[in-house]
C-alpha cells in the first residue's frame, strides 16, 4: 500500500535552524581558535623538496631558508616531512646517509590540516598527536603552507594581547 | 573563565613540564646528541657547577653543524647558544610569560629555574599546546584528528 500524499502546506517543514544557538565564546582568543581558519595563521613561506631528492638536498634547503622542517612533495602533494629531529635521530651521527634518498629518512604520510580548518584543530594535532610540523593543504590536497611551533605561538600571542 | 584569563592568571607550575637535560660544557656534541636521542628531546641545557644555565644546545644547532660539516667531537660548550633573560621562567611566573618568552627569543624551549637560578625543568611549545588543550577541552578536544575534505566516491555509490 502506497503512502498517502497530501499537498505540502506552508509550515509543514520546520526550519532546521530554528533551534540553533550560535556558539558562545568566553573571549576573543577562543573565538579566533574556533571560528577562523588555518589560512589566517602565518603558514608561509614553505620550504619543500621533491621526493627524488637526497638527504643532502634536504639539509641544504633547510640551511638556506633557516627552517627546521621541509615538506617532501610529489607533484605538489605532501608525501613526507623531514625535520631537524630527523637530522638529530637519523643523519647527524652518520655522514654516509647524505647521498641517500630522502624517502628513506623522512616521516611518511604526515598529518595535515586544510587551510579551511579551524586553528583549534591544528592545536589539537600538535598537543594530542604530538606533531610539531603540520603541512597545510588547499581543497585540491596541494600543500600551501606549513604550521610549526614558532608560527603557532606567534598567532596565539597576536590574539592574546 | 576564558582561556585568555587562564593564561594571564595561572602559573608556569601548572604547565605540563618536562625534565630538563643538563650537561657540562666539556661534554662532546656527539654525547649531547646521544643524550637527546635517548630522552627523545631536542634540547640540552649547558650548566655551570651550581646547575645554573649557561646556554642551550638544540637540534637546530645540530642541523647547522651537520650542514657546515663541523666535527661533532667538539665540546658542546663551544657551540651552545646563550640563553637570554626572557629564555628563563620561574615556576611562579604566569603562563603568558612562556608565550612571550618563546616569541621574543624565537626559542622553542624555555628553561624553568628555581629561586636560586638552578635549572629545574623545561617547557616549550608542546607543553603550551597541551595546556591549551586541557584548558580548552570543549572546542579543541572534539576536533577530529584527521582531515578529509570530501568523499572518494559519490554518496551511496
Amino acid at each position: 500500500m502506497g503512502r498517502k500524499r497530501n499537498p505540502v502546506e506552508p509550515g509543514d517543514f520546520e526550519d532546521p535552524l530554528s533551534n540553533y544557538d550560535p556558539p558562545a565564546y568566553a573571549d576573543e582568543l577562543e573565538r579566533v581558535l574556533c571560528a577562523t581558519e588555518v589560512s589566517q595563521m602565518p603558514i608561509r613561506p614553505l620550504a619543500y623538496i621533491e621526493k627524488d631528492a637526497t638527504v643532502q638536498d634536504a639539509l641544504d634547503t633547510m640551511c638556506k631558508y633557516e627552517c627546521s622542517c621541509v615538506v617532501v612533495e610529489d607533484a605538489g602533494r605532501a608525501v613526507g616531512i623531514f625535520s631537524a629531529r630527523d637530522v638529530l635521530n637519523k643523519v647527524a651521527h652518520d655522514p654516509a646517509t647524505r647521498p641517500m634518498p630522502i624517502t628513506e629518512f623522512m616521516t611518511p604520510d604526515p598529518r595535515t590540516v586544510y587551510a579551511t580548518d579551524c586553528p583549534a584543530k591544528a592545536l589539537n594535532l600538535m598537543a594530542i598527536g604530538g606533531f610539531r610540523h603540520i603541512p597545510v593543504l588547499d581543497v585540491n590536497d596541494k600543500v600551501v603552507g606549513m604550521l610549526g611551533p614558532r608560527r603557532t605561538t606567534e598567532f596565539l600571542q597576536e590574539h592574546l594581547i | 573563565m576564558g582561556l585568555r584569563e587562564d593564561i594571564m592568571n595561572e602559573t608556569v607550575s601548572e604547565l605540563p613540564l618536562r625534565r630538563a637535560l643538563t650537561v657540562h660544557a666539556e661534554l662532546s656534541i656527539n654525547q649531547a646528541c646521544e643524550l637527546m636521542r635517548e630522552n627523545k628531546l631536542g634540547c640540552v641545557f649547558v650548566v655551570d657547577e651550581q646547575d645554573r644555565p649557561l646556554g642551550k644546545f638544540t637540534e637546530r644547532q645540530v642541523l647547522k653543524l651537520v650542514c657546515d660539516c663541523v666535527s661533532l667531537d667538539e665540546p658542546v660548550g663551544s657551540r651552545m647558544v646563550p640563553i637570554p633573560e626572557s629564555g628563563c621562567v620561574r615556576m611562579a611566573d604566569p603562563v603568558v610569560k612562556v608565550l612571550e618568552g618563546m616569541q621574543q627569543t624565537r626559542l622553542r624551549f624555555l628553561c624553568v629555574v628555581d629561586g636560586e637560578g638552578k635549572v629545574v625543568a623545561l617547557t616549550g611549545q608542546k607543553g603550551l599546546m597541551e595546556y591549551f588543550t586541557e584548558h580548552f577541552p570543549r572546542q579543541i578536544k572534539v576536533q577530529m584528528m584527521s582531515s578529509k575534505m570530501h568523499m572518494n566516491t559519490r554518496e551511496g555509490a
